[in-house]
């Protein structure tokens, strides 16, 4: 199963960016505080729908959208067979304690139902697929995964299983509430834009074979030393 | 590419435990519809849910213990090398209501990584599994990437469980969305009103022909093709077109490597709401070129169980083709225009190998499956 990793692109607490144009950040998934992008961080043009999405909503978009313009892909006019796998360990759970918060007052008379809409984590899949076009299978996906690849191996099986010529696979979380933080959270969001066919820039080949990844034939054992490992070919 | 069989399959639902009762609930157009005393309904638009009858939560736990306990009792030995894929949009909600209530730390073991150890652990089975989060979806796409990966030689044997509850949590949402029918709900009916929720658990194995044969397994119907892809249109709203769900079919079809006419029933979403029914209602005429096939939903007996409703109708699938009849839309009194010669509220003969079920969800996904029976 392999696939050319196209784009590269995240909103963490090193700030947001692009692999191409890396502003200094040789390693962008970091421990830190997480700022929440504001519509004029990703988007030149007004945007009314950005300013109602939640705030895992935000990164996860912005983390997609800059994913597809660091690979000049962000333009389109015919829509495109290009999926969405994104890993999360606490997925929309601030957005649930939010929702919540509007429940209980008034016995949930008062209930947002904007905010509800936001508690499906697979909703900002949505609004990236609406934004660009993107037709391919999306989905949020949760498991126990020290190594933070089992996204970007889903994407690539998805690739190979299937007729899409795309995939951003990539991971998104917020910072947990203080009772669940742990030492090995990465709050933020990053997507790799993989797709099927070399043609075009890419930072080269990314392989599963047997479970485990190589990027250049080089055998990569987490997503810091996948990340790493493009932003040094950009920089060679 | 390998031939992916279902071999055994296990239910929970408002009509009872066990696909035999499912059925026979569903052809006896019985509804699980009925008036909500989980919590008090005086805010919402509506009072009535599919809730299944016993189902608490043991202390410190959620509802979804006592499903897994039942479903395990139901299904036989999972082989320990089964890949697991489940399908859960809210997973343990009622546990993170709870905490926030009581105004307690939210528990760890709410999220969905605890969630899946425990079903590993249940099923004594060796994978950590993955938690699929498509909406509405997740069953279908779960169903989807598990005979994928076994037609691909990637597994071969694959559980997949899927299980969501009814919580306050979720009913106020569909409530504020206004998306709930204040009575028992009437999917492609021309006066639906919305969606009643439901809850269900659900689990179906996965194997591989030549596993199945190995294991002497009864093989209950053939995955024969599967399909997903997003409307790109609006977060909460069905495209109207229908376009992502023909999509979807359309993979599915050929896949199957079969036609549109060699279909000989679908399973719809059928949620109730105006704008899911109508999608649907548009995109399957365009695939079949406006002569429907036998189409169903079971929403109007069960709810709509969200995550788990995908893995509810393959099992109901699997039946139909068994039985070559498709239960009745409950509550479908007075059908579309544009389904009234595939719609009905009694149950239909078939004739035919496949069948086709299909769910779609917010996010703008739609996925699905084509079921092929055993002759």
């Amino acid at each position: 199963m392999q696939g050319w990793i196209k784009g590269l692109g995240w909103v963490t607490p090193a700030g947001s960016g692009m692999g191409r144009q890396t502003q200094g950040v040789l390693q962008p998934l970091q421990a830190g505080l997480l700022q929440i992008p504001e519509r004029k961080d990703v988007f030149a043009q007004i945007d009314r729908r950005f300013g109602r999405l939640d705030d895992f909503s935000r990164v996860g978009l912005a983390a997609v959208t800059f994913s597809l313009r660091d690979a000049g892909a962000e333009i389109w006019e015919q829509k495109r067979s290009i999926g969405i796998v994104a890993a999360s360990c606490y997925g929309c759970l601030q957005t649930d304690l939010d929702y919540h918060q509007t429940l209980i007052p008034q016995q949930g008379r008062l209930a947002s139902p904007n905010l509800f809409a936001y508690t499906l984590p697979n909703c900002f899949l949505g609004e990236a697929a609406l934004r660009f076009g993107l037709t391919g299978n999306s989905m949020i996906i949760n498991r126990r995964d020290a190594s933070r690849l089992t996204a970007i191996k889903v994407g690539l099986e998805e690739l190979a299983l299937s007729d899409q010529s795309g995939i951003l696979a990539g991971i998104v979380d917020l910072a947990p509430p203080p009772e669940l933080a742990n030492d090995e959270d990465l709050p933020g969001g990053l997507f790799f834009l993989l797709e099927r066919d070399q043609g075009g820039e890419s930072y080269g080949a990314l392989a599963l074979r047997e479970d485990e990844l190589f990027f250049d034939e080089k055998r990569v054992d987490n997503l810091q030393q996948l990340v790493a490992a493009c932003l040094n070919r950009i920089a060679v | 590419m390998k031939t992916v069989v279902i071999t055994e399959v296990a239910c929970l639902t408002a009509l009872g435990s066990g696909p035999e009762r499912l059925w026979q609930g569903l052809m006896n157009k019985e509804s699980g519809i009925a008036a909500l005393k989980r919590f008090s309904c005086d805010n919402y638009s509506s009072s009535l849910a599919a809730c299944i009858e016993g189902l608490t939560a043991p202390v410190g736990g959620s509802r979804l213990d006592h499903l897994l306990e039942q479903l395990a009792a139901q299904l036989g030995e999972v082989p320990a090398d089964a890949r697991l894929l489940v399908a859960s949009t809210k997973g343990e909600i009622d546990r993170l209501e709870t905490a926030c209530r009581a105004d307690q730390p939210i528990p760890r073991s709410m999220l969905f990584e605890p969630m899946l150890e425990k079903i590993a652990q249940r099923f004594g089975l060796h994978d950590p599994g993955m938690n699929i989060n498509a909406a509405c979806a997740s069953s279908t796409i779960a169903l989807a990437r598990g005979a994928a990966l076994i037609a691909a030689g990637q597994a071969e044997v694959v559980l997949v469980y899927a299980a969501d509850i009814v919580s306050e949590f979720v009913f106020s949402g569909f409530s504020a969305l206004q998306a709930l029918s204040f009575a028992a709900c009437k999917p492609f009916d021309s006066t639906r009103q919305g969606l009643n929720l439901g809850e269900a658990g659900v689990a179906l194995l996965l194997m591989s022909a030549e596993r199945a044969g190995r294991l002497g397994h009864p093989v209950l119907a053939t995955v024969a093709g599967w399909g997903a892809a997003n409307d790109a249109h609006h977060v909460t709203a069905p495209a109207r077109d229908g376009s992502g769900l023909i999509l979807a079919c359309r993979k599915a079809l050929q896949k199957a490597g079969i036609s549109a006419d060699q279909i000989a029933a679908v399973n719809a979403h059928g949620t109730a709401t105006i704008y899911n029914d109508a999608m649907e209602l548009t995109a399957f005429n365009a695939l079949f070129a406006g002569k429907l096939p036998p189409l169903h939903g079971v929403k109007g007996s069960l709810g709509h169980s969200l995550g788990a409703a995908g893995g509810v109708e393959a099992v109901v699938a699997v039946y139909a083709l068994q039985h070559q009849q498709i239960p009745g839309t409950v509550g479908c009194e007075q059908p579309e225009e544009e389904g009234q010669e595939a719609l009905s509220a009694q149950s239909q003969k078939i004739c035919g190998d496949y069948l086709l079920s299909t769910n779609s969800g917010f996010g703008g996904i739609n996925a699905a499956l084509i079921l092929q029976g055993v002759k």
